[in-house]
């Protein structure tokens, strides 16, 4: 009841409401012990005190890094600090139910809400944002959503007058003061305490007549905000209690001020690291350090008007680069200090060999930067490094008279004596290998189907660009050994392309043209750049000469077969592999080299197929099909199933392995090129071989894919690639090219395969033709017992082949002796001879076999015994099995049983 | 029916006398040394088969009937039904006794004799038969196993063969020890395992009676399937099976290759081993050190397990039984066709 009277205002309604725990205690003791309550709370207010400032320290602590938080826009760590800020509040609960809730925790709640919702709108910069962010900025989004319902009208109050709360501030202390002068104590205002205590229990008294108000005013102090009890103020209650709350409040507060100040200080610091930790730039963040950084620094750099000369620098530079690699360097601020000292060195004119000098260190500080091997830069930090090594060439290339090297000792350098030539130690090389390793790094990294993946691949022309500069600096002045690292780097980056603009000219060229457009094309072709073969070839060659490291030589030769593959010029690429001897001792070299070795293979087996040159292709693939393994054994993923057999360890190792996804082979086009070579060699094969008991296999997989087919209880319309090559081969076997055709080459098939070539159309020529055939050659070995004689017009017909193909395939076949028949020329048909045994004398043959097979395994046994009585009988036996005289070695065995 | 009727009589009351004759013979070399089929067991059996078993299903069944001095008298037997996944619980002992203790009330012979299987292109010589044979003749000395081939009965000729087990082999059985060793010296060999028992057929005179009528009566039987010149079929099937089984022999002869070579390689493992020990111990004495006490050699050497030769043997008999079947038949093909050509010879 006494709440009716004082809710009189409307403002703060809301927050007794809020304040609702402390309305029973009120109702409980309102009469019964004013006095002795305001005693005790006196009391426990002072021992209060300090604790209440504790939590308002820690409350303001969260709230500016949340603060810093929101000026990066690191959601995540928002989200944590305001989880944090949440408990801390609670802790504070009792101190805010005494003074109501601070102005200052307002102000966060509001301005944090601004925020998110600022950024919720922002759909461009939440798509830009990481998952983690994203994720964050939801929950957290919710989450205050909640929990500012119980400070709506805070909240609201706050919003409309923001300006207002230091103003008011600053005004309530004023008033404050004139208020407690005019309640007429005598005690100067520096006593505060000794008035107070004596003020106070007056102001009681003096308050007991009007209880219910008094008791409603300690219920405020309990619960109410500051703001209401300056709105309180507004309200022109100007009644000694309120006074003396105030001045309780102002006094306090200005204590809390000073704290605050110096708290500020403290955590300013303390901040500006953490914000440098993050290392992130938004325009917030240049203001810092604009402001801060530059202050504290500066001094910590050089003293002001000291003159800046280069011995200085270098000590400086020493005394940043001694902190490197030790434990608690913040690794962020050490780069923010040295771009700062390039700064300062550009400024003062120092010198381009020690900006050179520093700037190597800022490159190698940024790798520095991530302390595990397995996380990859962050994407600023990538932009800032290629800058700094497109800065550090520039330099380069602008002053060629610096000789930078790896091995000019520390000593020996100069960096500022323009009588000699400049030394400065430093490996440009090294460090765009390392930038290379990166870049596979965040490729590896970041998820290929995003749009972020596309963002970074746009890097990798920059990072072409690096390394073609790179390239031309080294070939100035670079070793041979640098140059062919730096070329292999190059061809890395190179192998894998597919030259649109090569493939395009060689089509143009072979049509007749008239000379001056020839010439005119020469010329363009000059002008452009070297085609890619052409650059491949020469680099290769460099490498081959002049390489002394194994691992080089073999990548570049990897590398060279795979772009002849790439591009269709197979034999070269075969001759080349055949000629590097590589399938005999790749088996030692290291992982990354062997998973190159199987993009090569495989690409080598895609370019035979291309080429029609089915049997190669499939001995080719073989070795990488068989095993199932492709997706691994070509670095493009990990499979599931071997998961318990490594540890996280070995799983983070294979991680790094993997090629990054614009290299990867197409695995169904793989699969797809494996199996259809499998079937155009098998098909035949098993027509051919239908009853030989010792048949085996061409391909196991394709075996294996056949059977999946024949176990389907339900023979749908084929719909996956496997499908659809398993439905040809069946069709094929009856010899049924049409179809064969159909299943193999349709919309489907296009879609998932065949467009995927660079010639598709040739490619599917090729098929057409194999599968005619093939699917002859079946047909013959199928059905030849079912003909006398066949016409070779009717086959030609049959398959849609000219005659003399026909007469080709057929007479090859009877070459080989694989059909019984013969050619009759006149007629031109073929006549069957049919010596072909039948079923019963197939089954028979094979009995036979097998009884062989036993026969040796008994005599075995016998060997056995022989073995341990001596080899008496063995010279026997063996002359008898010669002469093929069988009843020799019974009278033998029969003789040795008799021994027993 | 009339007949039937006298038989049971007459072999209720030579019971007794029959069952003390039958042990005694049993003392000799073998119990029955001929078995005696009624016509209605030959007619249930084949009715069995008609119409349950198809393709290399088989079926089952016992027989019943009693011995009469050296001859068994099988005069009657019932079927066991077709085992399926649901009725996993069934008990077969149960169902032979409740079946026996039926018949025996209207009055059929009850005396468990044996029991008859039917055989798929010839193949019944397995271990299933052999065990349950063994516990056969092992509880009832005169059982035998009838085999019933239905795919030669349907080319015209009927097929019913009675077998036991050997006297070596129920010894080697009872000891049950199928090691090399122990089949060595039981002597045992695919030929001695199963002996035949021939068969004799017999109907009453009243049913001969009626056969004969029959006969004069029916025009001439529609019996060409004997006369079939197709001969492919059955042959593939035969070498296919035949082809299996000589597969599992040449496994079953690697294993116990391997098993040798283990052991020799173990024997000179033990001879060097005790060598050494010996050298050592001599060189000990020399030293006038105690010598090394003996330790067991066989735990130091566990021999290795023996193959069991007994499935060995058992496909030896099947694949014996393959050739016997495939030369019968091609013997009777062979014949065939050369009738055949001798009457187109003589047509022309």
């Amino acid at each position: 009841m006494s709440r009716f009277f004082t809710t009189g205002s409307d403002s703060e309604s809301e927050s007794s409401a809020s304040g609702d725990e402390t309305a029973p205690k009120a109702a409980g003791g309102p009469y019964s012990k004013p006095l002795l309550l305001s005693e005790d709370e006196e009391d426990t207010k002072r021992v209060v005190r300090s604790a209440r400032d504790k939590r308002y320290e820690e409350l303001t602590n969260l709230i500016r890094s949340i603060r810093n938080a929101m000026k990066i826009r690191d959601v995540s760590r928002c989200l944590e600090e305001f989880e944090l800020l949440g408990r801390a509040w609670a802790k504070a609960k009792g101190v805010v139910d005494r003074e109501g809730v601070p102005r200052f925790y307002l102000r966060i709640l509001a301005d944090l809400e601004d925020y998110l919702n600022e950024l919720w709108e922002d759909k461009e910069g939440k798509k830009k944002m990481n998952k983690n962010n994203a994720k964050a900025l939801s929950s957290l989004r919710q989450k205050l959503r909640k929990y500012n319902r119980d400070y709506e009208g805070q909240i609201a109050a706050y919003r409309q007058n923001p300006e207002q709360s230091d103003e008011d501030e600053e005004k309530s202390r004023r008033d404050s003061e004139g208020s407690g002068s005019s309640s007429g104590a005598e005690d100067d205002a520096g006593n505060f305490l000794k008035r107070r205590e004596r003020d106070e229990p007056r102001s009681r008294y003096k308050e007991s007549e009007s209880e219910p108000e008094s008791e409603s005013d300690e219920d405020w102090g309990d619960s109410a905000s500051e703001s209401d009890s300056e709105s309180d103020e507004d309200d022109g209650k100007f009644t000694s209690l309120a006074s003396k709350f105030l001045k309780k409040d102002e006094e306090r507060r200005g204590a809390e001020r000073r704290r605050e100040e110096k708290a500020k200080k403290k955590l300013e610091r303390k901040s500006r690291r953490e914000e440098e930790e993050e290392e992130e730039e938004g325009g917030e963040w240049e203001k810092v350090k604009g402001g801060v950084p530059l202050i504290k620094e500066k001094p910590k750099m050089f003293a002001k008007g000291t003159e800046i000369t280069v011995g200085l620098v270098m000590k400086k530079l020493n005394e940043i680069l001694q902190a490197r690699g030790k434990k608690g360097t913040d690794r962020a601020a050490q780069i923010e200090l040295l771009q700062h000292l390039v700064a300062v060195a550009h400024e003062h004119q120092l010198g381009v060999p020690l900006e050179l000098k520093i700037k190597f260190n800022i490159v190698a500080s940024l790798y520095d930067y991530n302390p595990n091997l397995a996380a990859y830069m962050k994407a600023e930090l990538w932009q800032r490094c290629l800058g700094c090594i497109e800065e550090l060439l520039e330099l380069l290339f602008a002053h060629p008279e610096i000789f930078v090297g790896e091995n000019v000792l520390e000593e020996s350098e100069n960096l500022s004596n323009p009588e000699q030539p400049f030394r400065v130690r430093g490996c440009v090389l090294t460090l765009v290998e390392r930038m290379d390793e990166e870049f596979t790094k965040i490729m590896q990294n970041t998820d290929p189907h995003s749009q972020e993946y596309v963002e970074h691949l746009k890097d990798e022309a920059r990072v072409c660009g690096i390394i073609g500069r790179l390239q031309r600096y080294l070939q100035a002045k670079g070793s041979p050994e640098e140059l062919c690292r730096v070329y292999l780097l190059r061809v890395l980056h190179t192998y894998y392309k597919f030259d649109y603009a090569a493939a395009r000219r060689r089509q143009v060229r072979p049509r007749p043209q008239e000379k001056e457009d020839e010439e005119k094309e020469k010329q363009e072709e000059e002008e452009e750049e070297e085609d890619s073969e052409a650059l491949m070839e020469r680099l290769c060659r460099f490498v081959y000469a002049k390489d002394r490291t194994d691992r080089i030589r073999t990548c570049a030769i990897l590398c060279h077969i795979y772009h002849h593959a790439l591009h269709s010029r197979w034999y070269r690429a075969r001759d080349l592999m055949l000629m590097s001897h590589l399938q005999d001792n790749i088996q030692h070299a290291d992982p990354p080299v062997q998973i190159l070795y199987n993009r090569t293979m495989v690409q080598l087996g895609i370019c035979a197929f291309r080429q029609g040159l089915i049997k190669d292709a499939h001995n080719a693939l073989l070795d990488i099909q068989s095993s199932g393994r492709a997706k691994e054994l070509l670095g493009q993923g990990l499979l599931l199933r071997s998961l318990q057999e490594r540890n996280a360890e070995q799983e983070k190792v294979e991680k790094r392995r993997q090629v990054p996804f614009h290299m990867h082979v197409n695995l169904e086009l793989l699969e797809c090129v494996y199996l259809v070579a499998a079937m155009l060699l098998e098909i035949p094969y098993m027509a051919a071989h239908e009853f030989d008991a010792r048949r085996r296999m061409i391909s196991k997989q394709f075996h294996h894919q056949l059977r999946v087919g024949e176990r389907q209880p339900l023979l749908g319309p084929p719909e996956s690639m496997r499908e659809h090559v398993v439905a040809a081969s069946k069709a094929m076997k009856t010899g049924d090219w049409r179809r064969c055709h159909r299943f193999v080459v349709n919309e489907k098939m296009n879609g998932k395969v065949w467009d995927l070539f660079p010639e598709a159309d040739q490619v599917r020529a090729m098929l057409v033709r194999k599968i005619q055939e093939e699917s002859l050659r079946t047909y013959l070995f199928t059905y030849s017992s079912v003909y006398d004689s066949i016409s070779m017009e009717t086959l030609a017909a049959m398959f849609e082949l000219d005659l003399p193909t026909v007469h080709g395939i057929i007479s090859k076949m009877i070459i080989n002796e694989e059909l019984m028949a013969s050619l009759d020329q006149p007629t031109a048909t073929v006549m069957m001879h049919r010596t072909e045994p039948t079923a019963t004398q197939n089954l028979a043959l094979q009995l036979a076999e097998k009884l062989g097979n036993l026969v040796e395994n008994n005599e075995r046994v016998l060997d056995q015994r022989q073995g341990a009585y001596g080899g008496y009988f063995r010279d026997q036996k063996d002359g008898g099995y010669r002469k093929g005289d069988g009843y020799l070695r019974r009278g033998g065995f029969r003789q040795e049983r008799g021994n027993y | 029916m009339a007949s039937r009727k006298e038989g049971s009589g007459a072999a209720g009351g030579g019971f007794g006398s029959a069952k003390g004759k039958g042990k005694a013979a049993a003392a000799g070399d073998s119990a029955v040394k001929q078995v005696q089929i009624d016509g209605l067991v030959v007619l249930k059996i084949i009715k069995h088969y008609q119409e349950e078993g198809q393709g290399n299903e088989v079926v089952q069944g016992v027989l019943l009937g009693l011995v009469v001095d050296d001859r068994l008298e099988i005069t009657n037997c019932f079927p066991f039904p077709q085992h399926t996944e649901d009725d996993a619980d069934f008990d077969e002992v149960q169902y032979q006794m409740e079946m026996m203790r039926s018949l025996r009330h209207v009055n059929i012979d009850h005396l468990h004799v044996g029991w008859y299987q039917s055989t798929y292109y010839g193949s019944f010589v397995t271990r299933a038969l052999l065990d349950s044979q063994f516990s056969y003749q092992h509880a009832i000395e005169e059982s035998v196993v009838l085999i019933y081939d239905p795919i030669k009965t349907a080319q015209g000729s009927l097929s019913l063969k009675a077998y036991r087990l050997t006297p070596k082999l129920m010894e080697v059985c009872k000891e049950k020890d199928f090691s090399p060793e122990a089949l060595k010296k039981a002597n045992i060999a695919y030929e001695n395992m199963f002996e035949e028992v021939p068969i004799v057929i017999k109907n009453s005179y009243l049913i001969n009676v009626m056969l004969w009528e029959l006969e004069k009566k029916s025009a001439v039987a529609d019996r060409h399937e004997l006369l079939s010149l197709a001969s492919s079929n059955h042959l593939g099937k035969s070498l296919q099976l035949l082809m299996d089984r000589v597969d599992e022999m040449s496994q079953d002869i690697v294993k116990y290759n391997t098993y040798l070579r283990n052991v020799s390689k173990q024997q000179q493992q033990k001879h060097q081993y005790q060598q050494r020990r010996q050298q050592e111990n001599i060189q000990r004495q020399s030293r006038g050190e105690p010598p090394l006490p003996e330790e067991d050699i066989n735990k130091l050497f566990k021999p290795p397990q023996p193959p069991p030769r007994m499935e060995s043997l058992l496909i030896a008999g099947q694949i014996n039984t393959y050739c016997q079947n495939i030369k019968e038949f091609n013997a009777q093909n062979l014949g065939k066709l050369f009738m055949a050509q001798a009457l187109q010879d003589y047509n022309n």
